[in-house]
């Protein structure tokens, strides 16, 4: 039996977590929440997750710091999907020239969402 | 007691000096005393409303994202959405909870698009949350109504757009931008009609802010501007002129060039601007003819429309401002005289004539 592909979410709006917590798991994935970027990286280290969900904006440490731990320090070509508001586009192309894989705007449909997780994690 | 009276005779032998600072330390002691109790009812007070609003907000969240998972395409509501209304509902008359759970609503609203931004549009709905916003757009204090109004914008709520234009000549301008953004949210270009009606004036952020939303927006079927190029009020025209600019509205250059004779000299520059970027050839026979009488401004805005759309008939008029002395003009004309490739130009020029002619002639 396969196991369940993990994803970590790092998002600070808690009733968003949930929500794509609940969409994903119901496409099969196995979803880590974490509420700001420094629960992120600390999940990431621990499970060494397929794929990775980060919102730009979060207390503590920021989603350019997640993808720059993830891609500098950890080493890992994990894909990684930034979530960014409007008005964000430069910090966008920062996220891009650190590695990220892919972005989407807020606000966004869960559905794309997962359709570009499957696609990113066939 | 008769130590009591001991500490009085004690004290009234004192100078009075001491007596005030004593009766002040004691004061002062008492005040702080008191402050601290206070502060520390205060703090369990926020404590107590934090942890409940935590709570509530946990609850309303699990709801919210069970009754979004429990839809089925067979009906409006599932059992299971139609008992998460129910029980919804019942808080929503307590005035904190209510807050909390609206709270949570555009907590998610705010960041999704697609069929679960339309089912929690429904459920707001459902839960007769709109009565709230409603009942407030009369109320005494303007922040109340600008509130109510952003909340009708963010759950996008139709159908009540001639009660909130009832806010279009409010004397506040925060109650005024939130109403014409609810329009132009809901609403796109069939929203500016309140322009029609609007007195005061519509500042250049506010016109920023509705462009943009136009520009983001999916229906691109611009109305008739018209009407607005022709408003008494200057700041309709001057959107309007943008408008113009931005979805290229050929159609209303007539209006436009009517607007070279506007008593407000931006609204002419930037009548002017527009017929350059439409590129209007025939406005340029008016601003010619009118060039001596018209401002600096409508003047460098005028060469800089030549730049764009000049032609050999120009020439003439090159050659008459040639020496304009305006730095800006005069590079600007040579600048077209060179593109023209205006040989024939220095026949023009006594002093360069006879500045060639002596240079041949030395040679």
């Amino acid at each position: 039996m396969n196991e369940a592909k993990k994803i970590v979410l790092a998002e600070d709006n808690s009733v968003l977590s949930l929500l794509l917590k609940f969409r994903l798991e119901k496409e099969g994935y196995k979803l880590l929440i974490a509420k700001d970027g420094k629960e992120a990286l600390e999940l990431i280290e621990q499970f060494d997750p397929e794929l990775i969900l980060t919102d730009i904006m979060m207390p503590f440490v920021s989603g350019l710091e997640v993808i720059s731990h993830v891609r500098n320090k950890l080493i890992s070509q994990t894909p990684i999907i930034v979530f960014s508001s409007a008005g964000q586009e430069e910090i966008v192309l920062k996220a891009f020239d650190l590695g990220a894989t892919d972005f989407m705007s807020k606000p966004f449909s869960p559905h794309e969402l997962v359709i570009r997780v499957k696609r990113l994690l066939q | 007691m008769n130590e009591y009276n001991f500490i009085l005779q004690y004290f009234n032998q004192f100078p009075l000096i001491i007596k005030v600072v004593w009766i002040t330390s004691v004061i002062l002691m008492t005040n702080v005393f008191i402050l601290i109790i206070y502060l520390r009812y205060l703090r369990n007070k926020l404590r107590v409303k934090s942890s409940l609003e935590s709570k509530c907000q946990m609850y309303f969240e699990s709801s919210l994202i069970t009754y979004l998972y429990s839809g089925n395409e067979e009906e409006d509501f599932s059992i299971e959405q139609k008992k998460i209304i129910k029980e919804l509902k019942g808080v929503t008359s307590e005035a904190f909870k209510r807050k909390v759970l609206i709270a949570t609503l555009l907590k998610l609203r705010n960041e999704i698009t697609g069929e679960i931004a339309d089912s929690i549009d429904k459920l707001y709905i459902e839960l007769g949350l709109l009565q709230y916003p409603l009942s407030k757009l009369r109320h005494k204090k303007w922040d109340v109504i600008a509130n109510a109004i952003r909340e009708l914008t963010l759950f996008q709520v139709k159908g009540i757009q001639s009660v909130v234009m009832k806010n279009i000549n409010h004397p506040k301008k925060e109650v005024r931008k939130e109403m014409q953004l609810y329009l132009v949210q809901l609403f796109t270009f069939k929203g500016l009609e309140f322009l029609n009606l609007l007195q005061t004036p519509l500042s250049e952020w506010d016109q920023i802010q509705l462009l943009e939303i136009l520009q983001k927006s999916d229906d691109q079927d611009i109305t008739d501007i018209k009407p607005w190029l022709k408003s008494t009020n200057e700041s309709v025209v001057s959107f309007a002129l943008k408008l113009a600019r931005l979805y290229n509205q050929y159609e209303v250059k007539d209006e436009i060039i009517a607007l070279l004779n506007h008593k407000n000299e931006l609204i002419r520059v930037n009548a002017i601007e527009s017929l350059n970027h439409l590129n209007v050839l025939e406005a340029k026979v008016v601003l010619k003819s009118n060039f001596i009488e018209t401002s600096l401004d409508e003047q460098i805005a005028f060469v800089k429309m030549l730049e764009n759309t000049y032609e050999s008939s120009d020439k003439f008029f090159l050659l008459d401002y040639r020496n304009h002395e305006n730095q800006e003009i005069k590079l600007i004309i040579m600048e077209i005289m060179k593109n023209l490739n205006f040989e024939e130009y220095y026949l023009y020029d006594t002093e360069l004539f006879e500045d060639i002619t002596n240079k041949k002639t030395t040679a």
